[in-house]
C-alpha cells in the first residue's frame, strides 16, 4: 500500500452535494458569494433543533441587510424521513432556513466533511419513532465556501450576532479566508 | 515545623518554602537521568510487554514524568523553571521519537480481541495522531501545551514544530513525515472529539478508554490558558452528557473502563484492576473533583492489601487467560495507586504504600537519582508484594512523592499568574546542581533558593534572571551576608561562590560540595 509522506490535517471541508427543500440539486458553490449558516439536525427533533433554529433565525433577523447576503442551512441527519417535501412543511416556521437532504451516503460525506457527529438511537418512542443525538453546532462559511468559524450551542443570540458581525467585517476586510487567523476554537 | 498542607501567614502554599526533600530531590534526578539519555538509549524503562503497546510504554513514562515537573515546578519550586524547562525539552524530543510512536503502524491494524471483528476496514495507518490513538496524540499535545504554558515560550507552536520522522536505511522506502505543531494537534484532537459526540478518542481502534481522554481534557485547558477560550469547558460539558448514558461508574462501583465505538457497549472493571481506578481518579480529578473524592474511599478500599506496620500493598487484580494466552503488560497498579492518593491527599494510603515500597521494593540511588528498579516478581518468599514496573518505578512514585493534594486540580483550576515571569527566579540550571527549594517571596522582595552539587558539580552554574527591575540587593548565604550589588555587577567572588554578569542574568557558580541556601533580597 502506499503510505503518505506527510499528514494533511483534516480540518472542516464544510463541502456538500445535497438536494434542497425545492428538490434542486445544490452543493457548495451553489452559495458561493453569500455567508452561509449552517446547522445539522433532523425534523423530528424535539428539543435542540426547534430552540437553534429560533436562536439562529432572530440572529438572521437581527443581522438585517448585511452588505453580504447570509444563507442558512438546515442540513438533515435523518434523510431516511426527511425528504425535501418533509423538510420544506417543517421549515414554514423558520423560514430564513433553507433544508438540504440526500442519499444516506450523501449525508454521511456532508456530516464527515463537516465532522458532524450524530447517530441514530434506537426505537424508545410510543410510536416507534427514534432520536438522532447530533452535534449541535453551527457552522460558518466564508462566500468563498471556507469554513471560518463555528458556534455551540450554549451561544447567547446577542453574543452570536456580535461574533458573526464580527466574522462578516474580519472577512470582507481581507476578501479571504480568515481561519488561519482565527484560535482554533469558535473562530470569530 | 510548617506543615506545608496548610495555609502560609501569607495566604499562599507553604510548599514553596518548605522546598523539596531528600528523597523528592532524587525523583527528581532520576526524572533528569533518564532525560539525559541518548537517543534511542532507554535504560531501565524497558518494560515486561513487546513493542510498546501496553501501559508500561514509554509515551506514559515520558508524559507523566513531565507532569510529575509540571506539578513540582507549579506548587513547590515555582522559581525554577531553569531547572524544569531543558527536561521537559528533552522528554518532548523523545516523545517524538518513532520507537515511541512506531507500534501505531502495527496497533492501528486491529485484531486484539476488542476489534478483531472490524480488522477487514482498518489500514496499516503510520501517522500515530491522525486516527484514535489518542493514548499518544494527547500526551504530545499536553505536554507541548504544558510547556508553553510553564514556561511562556511558544517553541511547539512553530509550524512543524511537532514532526513525526521515520526514515531507515534498511527498509521502508522514502521518509514519512507528519507534521503538526500544538495548536494543529489541539484543533485536530478537538475535532474528533466533537465527531466522537463527546465520548472521546479511541486508543486501540474501536476502544474510546475513560482515562485515555483525561490528558487531552488538560490539554485544552492548557491550550485556553495560553491562547484563550473555553474549549476545556465545552468539552468537559459535552463529554459529561456523552457519558450520561452509559454511565461513568459500574454497578460494582468501580469505573468503567471503555466503550466499544461499535456497539455503545462498557466495558466495566469487573476484575476490580487498581490501575483502571486509580489512573481514571489520578487525572479526573483535575475537572470532576467533587465526584473523584466522593468515590475515592470505597473503591480503594478493595484494592488495599494492609500489612505489618502501617505498610499497604496494592491487591494485584486477576487478569484473565485471552485467547487461551496469558497477557503479559505492565499494569502498573502501585505506583497509579499511589498517585491517585497523592492527588486525593490520602497520606495516610500514601505513606502506607511508601513504606512498603521502602521495604520491599528495592530504592535505589543511581547518579544522584532515586527508583524502584523493576521486578517482575509478584511475591519475595515471604509473600510480600514486590512487583513493580518502570512505569511505577521511575515515574509514578516520584509522582505521587512530588505531587500535592489536589495538585492537578489546583494546576487545572487556579491559572498560574503570568506575573511570575518578571518575578526573579532561577532561570538557568546546570545539570550537576540539585535545587531543593526555589521560591519568590513577593511580601518580603526575596528569592530564596537552595542549591546542593552532591560534591561532584564541577560546573554548578545557575542563573538568576529577571533582576533588571530589582535595584539593589544582598545575598545571603546559609545566613552570612556573601555580597551587595545591583544589576549591573562585574564580578565577585565569595569563597566558593563565584558571581559575575551574563548575558541572561547573574550567574551564581556553587561548586561547594556541601550543600547551602541562598536568599537575595531587593531593595526595589
Amino acid at each position: 500500500m502506499t503510505v503518505p509522506m506527510f499528514s494533511e490535517m483534516p480540518m472542516v471541508n464544510g463541502t456538500f452535494h445535497l438536494t434542497d427543500h425545492n428538490d434542486r440539486k445544490v452543493n457548495t458553490e451553489t452559495f458561493r458569494g453569500s455567508f452561509v449558516l449552517v446547522f445539522f439536525g433532523f425534523t423530528h427533533c424535539q428539543v435542540v433543533c426547534p430552540r437553534a433554529l429560533t436562536k439562529l433565525s432572530a440572529a438572521l433577523d437581527a443581522i438585517g441587510d448585511a452588505p453580504i447576503p447570509v444563507t442558512g442551512l438546515y442540513i438533515t441527519v435523518d434523510p431516511a424521513r426527511d425528504s425535501p417535501q418533509v423538510m420544506r412543511d417543517f421549515l414554514r416556521s423558520y423560514p430564513r432556513f433553507l433544508g438540504l437532504t440526500g442519499s444516506q451516503t450523501e449525508i454521511e460525506n456532508a456530516k464527515r466533511s463537516f465532522r458532524v457527529f450524530a447517530t441514530r438511537s434506537a426505537s424508545s418512542l410510543d410510536d416507534g419513532g427514534y432520536d438522532v443525538p447530533h452535534t449541535a453546532f453551527t457552522y460558518l462559511l466564508d462566500p468563498a465556501g471556507q469554513f471560518i468559524a463555528h458556534f455551540g450551542d450554549a451561544i447567547s443570540l446577542s453574543e452570536l450576532v456580535e461574533r458573526l458581525r464580527r466574522c462578516f467585517i474580519s472577512s470582507s476586510a481581507t476578501g479571504k479566508t480568515i481561519n488561519d487567523r482565527l484560535p482554533a476554537h469558535g473562530g470569530c | 515545623m510548617t506543615n506545608p498542607a496548610e495555609p502560609c501567614r501569607n495566604g499562599g502554599s507553604c510548599y514553596p518554602s518548605t522546598g523539596l526533600d531528600r528523597l523528592q530531590v532524587g525523583h527528581l534526578r532520576h526524572f533528569a537521568n533518564l532525560s539525559r539519555q541518548p537517543p534511542n538509549q532507554w535504560d531501565l524503562m524497558k518494560g515486561k510487554g513487546y513493542g510498546q503497546e501496553d501501559f508500561g510504554g514509554y509515551r506514559f513514562q515520558l508524559a507523566y514524568m513531565a507532569y510529575a515537573l509540571a506539578l513540582t515546578h507549579r506548587h513547590r519550586l515555582p522559581a525554577a523553571p531553569g531547572v524544569f524547562k531543558p527536561i521537559f525539552e528533552r522528554l518532548i524530543g523523545k516523545m517524538l521519537l518513532p520507537e515511541v510512536w512506531m507500534y501505531w503502524r502495527d496497533v492501528s491494524r486491529g485484531g486484539s480481541i476488542f476489534n478483531a471483528h472490524l480488522s477487514p476496514g482498518y489500514v496499516e495507518q503510520w501517522d500515530p495522531v491522525i486516527r484514535d490513538n489518542i493514548m499518544y496524540s494527547a500526551y504530545l499535545q499536553s505536554t507541548a501545551l504544558m510547556y508553553h504554558y510553564l514556561f511562556d515560550d511558544a517553541r511547539y507552536a512553530q509550524p512543524g514544530a511537532l514532526a513525526l520522522r521515520f526514515w531507515s536505511y534498511f527498509w521502508g522506502g522514502e521518509e514519512k513525515r507528519f507534521v503538526y505543531d500544538e495548536k494543529s494537534l489541539n484543533t485536530h484532537i478537538y475535532w474528533q472529539m466533537v465527531e466522537s459526540g463527546y465520548l472521546g478518542v479511541a486508543c486501540e481502534p474501536n476502544c474510546t478508554f475513560q482515562i485515555c481522554n483525561q490528558p487531552a481534557i488538560l490539554g485544552f485547558r492548557l491550550h485556553d490558558f495560553v491562547y484563550g477560550g473555553s474549549i476545556a469547558t465545552d468539552v468537559v460539558s459535552g463529554y459529561e452528557q456523552a457519558w450520561r448514558d452509559f454511565g461513568r461508574i459500574g454497578d460494582n462501583g468501580h469505573y468503567n473502563i471503555m466503550l466499544a465505538q461499535d456497539t455503545k457497549s462498557v466495558r466495566p472493571n469487573v476484575g476490580k484492576a487498581a490501575w483502571a481506578d486509580a489512573w481514571c481518579g489520578t487525572l479526573m480529578n483535575m475537572w470532576n473533583r467533587d465526584f473523584v473524592h466522593a468515590h475515592y474511599a470505597g473503591q480503594a478500599k478493595d484494592f488495599l492489601k494492609p500489612g505489618p506496620d502501617g505498610t499497604l500493598s496494592v491487591i494485584a487484580g486477576e487478569r484473565p487467560l485471552v485467547m487461551g494466552q496469558t497477557i503479559v503488560s505492565d499494569s502498573c497498579d502501585f505506583g497509579w495507586m499511589a498517585a491517585w492518593a497523592s492527588e486525593m491527599g490520602d497520606n495516610a494510603t500514601l505513606c502506607g504504600l511508601f513504606k512498603h515500597a521502602e521495604r520491599h521494593m528495592s530504592p535505589r540511588w543511581s547518579d544522584g537519582g532515586l527508583y524502584y528498579p523493576r521486578n517482575d516478581n509478584a511475591t519475595d518468599a515471604d509473600g510480600n508484594a514486590t512487583m513493580i514496573e518502570p512505569m511505577s518505578g521511575n515515574v509514578l512514585m516520584g509522582y505521587a512523592r512530588l505531587n500535592v493534594p489536589d495538585g492537578l486540580w489546583r494546576f487545572y483550576n487556579e491559572p498560574w499568574n503570568a506575573s511570575r515571569f518578571a518575578e526573579p527566579a532561577l532561570t538557568r540550571v546546570s545539570d550537576d546542581l540539585d535545587v531543593s527549594k526555589a521560591w519568590f517571596d513577593a511580601t518580603a522582595n526575596r528569592l530564596e533558593f537552595a542549591l546542593d552539587g552532591r560534591g561532584i558539580a564541577s560546573d554548578g552554574a545557575v542563573v538568576l534572571g529577571n533582576l533588571r527591575s530589582r535595584g539593589r540587593w544582598i545575598m545571603h548565604r546559609d545566613g552570612a551576608e556573601i555580597a551587595r550589588g545591583n544589576a549591573n555587577i562585574s564580578e565577585y567572588t565569595v569563597g566558593d561562590v563565584e558571581l559575575r554578569q551574563s548575558e541572561d542574568g547573574l550567574l551564581l557558580r556553587h561548586v561547594d560540595p556541601r550543600p547551602a541556601a541562598y536568599a537575595m533580597t531587593f531593595e526595589a
